[in-house]
């Protein structure tokens, strides 16, 4: 089934490539998120659930729940992107929709491979595809970040693929299926099992965007179209984050976990630590965001390390901020709109200029600092408390003491752009607040997500983190 | 013969780092190209005709030809010739690359086992660290592509080792090779060269903090 559906999104993909018109293009936009939206519906309501498609892919627990946020967060992005580039030729313009159609699928086809290699050739195709959306504006600023960040993340696909390599003959297993790995990884050697782990750890974290590639995620957020920016840091982000959490699993059963929960939790706590450094040092708030996101997968891989509780908070943590660091990047489109640019130390007034978007902006600025009603607030406050239970207070006081400086850049930053006065040029003509509203909407549902948790998502999540 | 071949990869590698001209690099990634040719035909004979038409043709035409090709073309284009304009001595970088070998093959003495096939291991790592040791030593745009590339021949080197029982990983890593290298090359020749200066990676610091 699921082939029958990746050949529909190219054909779709492919369509829009040669689009004749903008309307075009849109109504294609339209029916390829209809699809998404009948593919969704098959898995969930069509008996598809749990099955296996293709050899290849699997619609398990862990794929469905982050593609049906793909699906909302892809369907947000493709709106925005059509206002946010309603200026661009009618070349750039469908080139651009046709990576993010193409983008779309790849991450989608990550989500459900249930086989290392696919899930690895799947994550070098997001690659491509983001390379070409980085490009978009043809500047030699965007050219740098497109080159930086083919090099660094073919670099680190190269390094996961050699440690791929080494877990699959570590575990002489030739199908390379998930499931087989997990019965056959118990009799590995342990030292080949670390350094394999350790590959492919370092090779993905430029997609999660965490210690030590996380630059380049950083890099990609602030060369692309903003909207763009919010599927990058949210689908392509979790996208990493389920590609090492496959791996997470499958060492779960084996003498080396305790190790490998150390390494998740000393990653951790760097990526937080540089998350914070840098929050307080960028002038540019799509990086600030970019940062932001460094900080929270920080927050999601000391989860993973200290096992536990911590580990259904780390995927709830997931789970939210997609919906959170989406309305925010989608929020500073409209930023940029008004300003044409996002520098920290000249933009401002923001909140007399749009007083939706500042709202969504403060708004975005508590929940994101997992303040209450935040369900950020629930994830970090259990990942603490699993924190405190397996390692101590010394390593609380650490975290404790980063999320300050993450509070306080935060804080100062986001006020920065609402009230300090204005010295740049504006382009009111540009306001519309009808995106604001609209990823305002996606804020909401975090807050909802905080006050109530919903039944299936927290049996959903339980399912996913028990191994 | 197969040692043969795999010693004179690493002799490749060790001259890899001794070497500062633009021109010996691409000569050396074409001689690797070769190698891993000859590598995938001795190693991989039993698979099926058609996957191992696949990984010869990728090595032949791709790994010795193509791509040795096109790195000629970017030196010509860019009339960069050496990678220190000063003539400055490589022994850093190859006391660098000593320490590397040695280190590789420490690391794959004490994880000695039989499911693994050790010098396939032992040479990939080697690669590995020769590639980054190119990365972070050196200034050039181009000696970082060189650097990838290195990576990329070593990578491909130990997926030959398990090829024969997982050829989807072989296919795999060819995908790898033509996607990625075409892509940056092609990047690397018709965008780089023009917008940025491609004689120094200093150039590539607009995007930061």
């Amino acid at each position: 089934m699921i082939y029958i559906f990746f050949a529909i999104w190219l054909i779709i993909g492919a369509a829009v490539f040669i689009a004749p018109s903008r309307r075009i293009v849109h109504l294609l936009c339209g029916l390829y998120m209809a699809v998404h939206a009948l593919f969704a519906a098959m898995i969930t309501f069509g008996g598809n659930y749990l099955s296996t498609s293709g050899v290849f892919f699997t619609f398990d627990e862990a794929g469905t729940l982050f593609y049906l946020l793909l699906g909302v967060v892809a369907t947000f992005v493709l709106i925005h992107s059509q206002e946010y580039l309603k200026d661009d030729t009618l070349g750039n313009y469908r080139k651009y929709f046709a990576l993010l159609i193409l983008l779309t699928t790849s991450i989608t086809g990550v989500y459900f491979a249930n086989n290392i290699a696919v899930t690895w050739i799947l994550l070098e195709t997001t690659t491509l595809c983001s390379a070409g959306i980085l490009y978009h504006r043809h500047s030699a600023q965007t050219l740098e970040a497109t080159w930086k960040y083919l090099f660094v993340c073919s670099t680190g696909i190269a390094i996961a693929y050699l440690g791929i390599l080494l877990l699959c003959s570590a575990t002489s297993n030739s199908s390379l299926n998930y499931a087989d790995l997990e019965q056959l990884i118990v009799q590995g050697n342990p030292l080949y099992l670390k350094a394999a782990f350790l590959l492919i750890l370092t090779g993905y974290s430029c997609k999660m965007e965490i210690f030590p590639l996380y630059t380049i995620g950083v890099d990609a957020n602030f060369a692309a179209p903003a909207p763009a920016s919010a599927l990058i840091s949210t689908g392509l982000v979790n996208a990493g984050f389920l590609a090492i959490f496959r791996i997470y699993r499958l060492f779960v059963h084996t003498e080396v976990f305790e190790w490998v929960q150390h390494v998740m939790l000393i990653i951790g706590v760097l990526s937080l630590g540089v998350g914070a450094l840098f929050l307080r040092r960028t002038n540019n708030y799509k990086r600030f965001l970019s940062y932001s996101t460094v900080e929270n997968m920080g927050i999601v891989a000391i989860g993973l390390g200290v096992g536990g509780i911590g580990v259904w908070a780390a995927v709830f943590h997931v789970v939210c901020h997609t919906l959170i660091k989406s309305s925010l990047f989608l929020q500073i489109a409209v930023v940029r709109q008004i300003y044409n640019g996002y520098r920290i130390n000249r933009i401002g007034d923001y909140i007399n200029i749009n007083k939706v978007g500042a709202i969504g902006l403060l708004g975005g600025m508590v929940v994101v600092l997992a303040f209450p009603p935040s369900p950020l607030f629930i994830s970090e406050l259990m990942i603490l408390k699993q924190t405190i239970a397996s390692t101590g207070w010394w390593l609380i006081a650490l975290i404790v003491l980063m999320l300050c400086v993450v509070v306080y850049s935060i804080c100062f930053r986001v006020i920065k752009l609402c009230y300090q006065p204005n010295q740049d040029e504006l382009h009111l003509s540009k306001i519309n607040r009808r995106l604001s509203h609209s990823a305002l909407s996606l804020l909401l549902a975090a807050i909802v997500l905080g006050l109530w948790q919903p039944e299936f998502l927290k049996e959903l999540i339980t399912r996913i983190v028990t191994f | 013969m197969l040692l043969s071949l795999i010693i004179l990869y690493v002799i490749s590698l060790v001259y890899v780092a001794m070497v500062e001209r633009f021109r010996s690099y691409a000569t050396i990634i074409a001689f690797q190209g070769w190698i891993l040719l000859g590598i995938a035909l001795l190693r991989l004979h039993s698979l099926n005709w058609v996957e191992l038409s696949f990984v010869i043709l990728e090595t032949l035409i791709f790994k010795a030809v193509i791509v040795p090709a096109i790195l000629m073309r970017v030196i010509k284009q860019t009339k960069i010739n050496r990678i220190n304009t000063s003539g400055r001595s490589q022994f850093n970088s190859l006391m660098l690359s000593f320490a590397a070998l040695v280190a590789s093959a420490i690391t794959t003495y004490y994880v000695a086992d039989s499911s693994v096939h050790m010098i396939f291991f032992g040479v990939a790592l080697y690669a590995l660290l020769s590639g980054l040791i190119l990365i972070v030593l050196r200034s050039r745009i181009f000696t970082h592509m060189v650097g990838f590339l290195v990576i990329e021949n070593g990578v491909f080197l130990f997926s030959m080792a398990i090829g024969v029982e997982m050829p989807i990983l072989i296919n795999a890593a060819i995908m790898l090779d033509i996607l990625m290298s075409v892509l940056m090359l092609g990047l690397f020749m018709t965008k780089v060269g023009s917008q940025i200066h491609t004689d120094s990676s200093d150039s590539l610091t607009h995007v930061k903090d």
